[in-house]
């Protein structure tokens, strides 16, 4: 009975550490990612953490709703995490449209980021995935350019 | 001995966990148990409110239109102490944090430590002072120097609050601290367009409008409520003027071009907002009235 209890002890210890030292890693990493978005001004971030998507189905997504403005140039920048099985892409729609990815598969090319020279205020939604539905830890960051 | 190791354990994960919840309110109730939610599901209402107004936007636009910084569109930071329930702490903490958006864009660091002062305050009050990391915030506000970091820390502690009241059945706070963010912000251009006319703003003064229907809608959910319901009533004689402005839309692909390695897409959908003169200074003469009543609320 005590050694289950010492066994359930550890467990949770470990996993409470763990949990820390994760929630650390990730605001360093969203502290890093904005920085290396250049110079430009941050103002959101989206941290996404995903499991494993099913055998032929759609790659697991976590979406978020944004107001943009006319007449400002905004950067989408996504990094994932050290320890992140899948790389993490952004993706910004307007409504159903695919506006921007932060990977091309026509091309196969990856960018850390975009730029989007926005023209109509209203509300967009940005996808964050893993590539090929894996599993995976990252952050994506939108920042403030310019005006345009 | 056996007893020794578990009493060991036990003592490292109590401190590890402390250590762990050091950004979390100091309550001993949850806050989602304390809060019962909206009629409007918890999850619509975060869809809703994500990004309606961000402290540094307009801030930003004024500072690249050339316009100088002025001192009188500020809201004193004063009152801090006479404001006691939480419905007026967290609207103000909207208000001041817009203000210093406009401080941090125009580097007026000697400024900014008051009007942290006055957020760590408010903050505090309505147990979300964990987020504002106000010695490191101060030290680079009074040395002058990275203030690059500043923003991104002022901006950040912002985020990681608003998430944190939406993820604890807090939006009903979340919604006042938005409104406060984004009256101040109104107030600010309005107040820069009198003095400094310019097309841009006044665009992104008539663009408002979605923003405050969303906005409408998000206190109307809390409106059994009072005071809620006074500052929703408040946003509706700003909508009724809004109600004339027209938003159209030009229909457009948007365009993918690369240069250097960077990724650049070009929107050909335009957003043209229809404003008359008079409806701008409408809008500037009633924002200032609902402004004023609700930091004296």
């Amino acid at each position: 009975m005590i050694r289950k209890i010492l066994y359930s002890v550890i467990v949770t210890f470990i996993i409470t550490a763990f949990t820390a030292i994760s929630a650390q890693d990730i605001s360093q990493l969203t502290a890093q990612c904005a920085a290396n978005a250049g110079d430009v001004m941050y103002l959101e971030d989206f941290v996404v953490k995903l499991d494993q998507g099913t055998p032929g189905g759609a790659a697991p997504t976590q979406r978020f709703a944004m107001l943009l403005s006319k007449n400002i140039v905004y950067r989408f920048s996504i990094c994932s995490a050290p320890n992140s099985e899948g790389e993490a892409v952004l993706q910004l729609y307007d409504m159903n449209n695919l506006i921007g990815s932060t990977f091309i598969p026509s091309t196969g090319k990856d960018y850390p980021s975009f730029d989007f020279k926005c023209q109509k205020t209203g509300v967009y939604h940005i996808f964050i995935s893993f590539k090929d539905g894996k599993a995976g830890e990252g952050v994506g960051i939108m920042s403030y350019v310019k005006k345009l | 001995m056996l007893k020794k190791v578990i009493y060991l354990f036990v003592a490292v994960s109590i401190i590890t966990g402390c250590r762990s919840g050091e950004r979390r309110a100091d309550l001993s109730i949850p806050d989602s148990v304390l809060n019962q939610g909206p009629e409007m599901a918890e999850d619509v209402m975060q869809d809703v409110v994500q990004n309606i107004s961000s402290p540094v936007e307009m801030a930003a636009l004024i500072k690249e239109l050339g316009v100088e910084y002025s001192n009188r569109y500020l809201s004193s930071t004063d009152r801090v102490d006479d404001l006691s329930a939480s419905f007026q702490q967290a609207l103000n903490l909207g208000i001041y944090t817009a203000d210093l958006g406009y401080l941090n864009m125009y580097n007026k660091t000697s400024a900014v430590v008051d009007y942290l002062t006055a957020i760590k305050t408010l903050a505090d009050n309505i147990k979300v002072g964990q987020f504002f990391d106000f010695t490191t915030l101060k030290r680079l506000a009074t040395n002058n120097q990275n203030l690059d970091s500043l923003m991104y820390i002022s901006v950040h502690s912002f985020n990681e609050m608003d998430e944190y009241l939406h993820s604890n059945n807090r939006t009903n706070l979340s919604a006042l601290i938005v409104s406060g963010v984004w009256v101040e912000g109104l107030y600010l251009g309005t107040q820069v367009y009198k003095t400094t006319p310019d097309e841009l703003l006044a665009e992104r003064i008539g663009e408002q409008k979605l923003t405050l229907d969303q906005l409408i809608l998000i206190l109307e959910n809390y409106s059994t409520d009072r005071q809620y319901r006074t500052l929703a009533d408040e946003l509706i004689k700003l909508q009724e003027i809004y109600n004339g402005i027209t938003i159209r839309t030009e229909y457009g692909a948007p365009e993918m071009i690369e240069e250097n390695g960077m990724l650049t897409i070009v929107q050909n959908e335009k957003s043209i907002v229809e404003i008359t003169p008079d409806q701008l200074n409408q809008i500037a003469k009633t924002t200032e009235e609902v402004r004023n009543r609700l930091i004296n609320l």
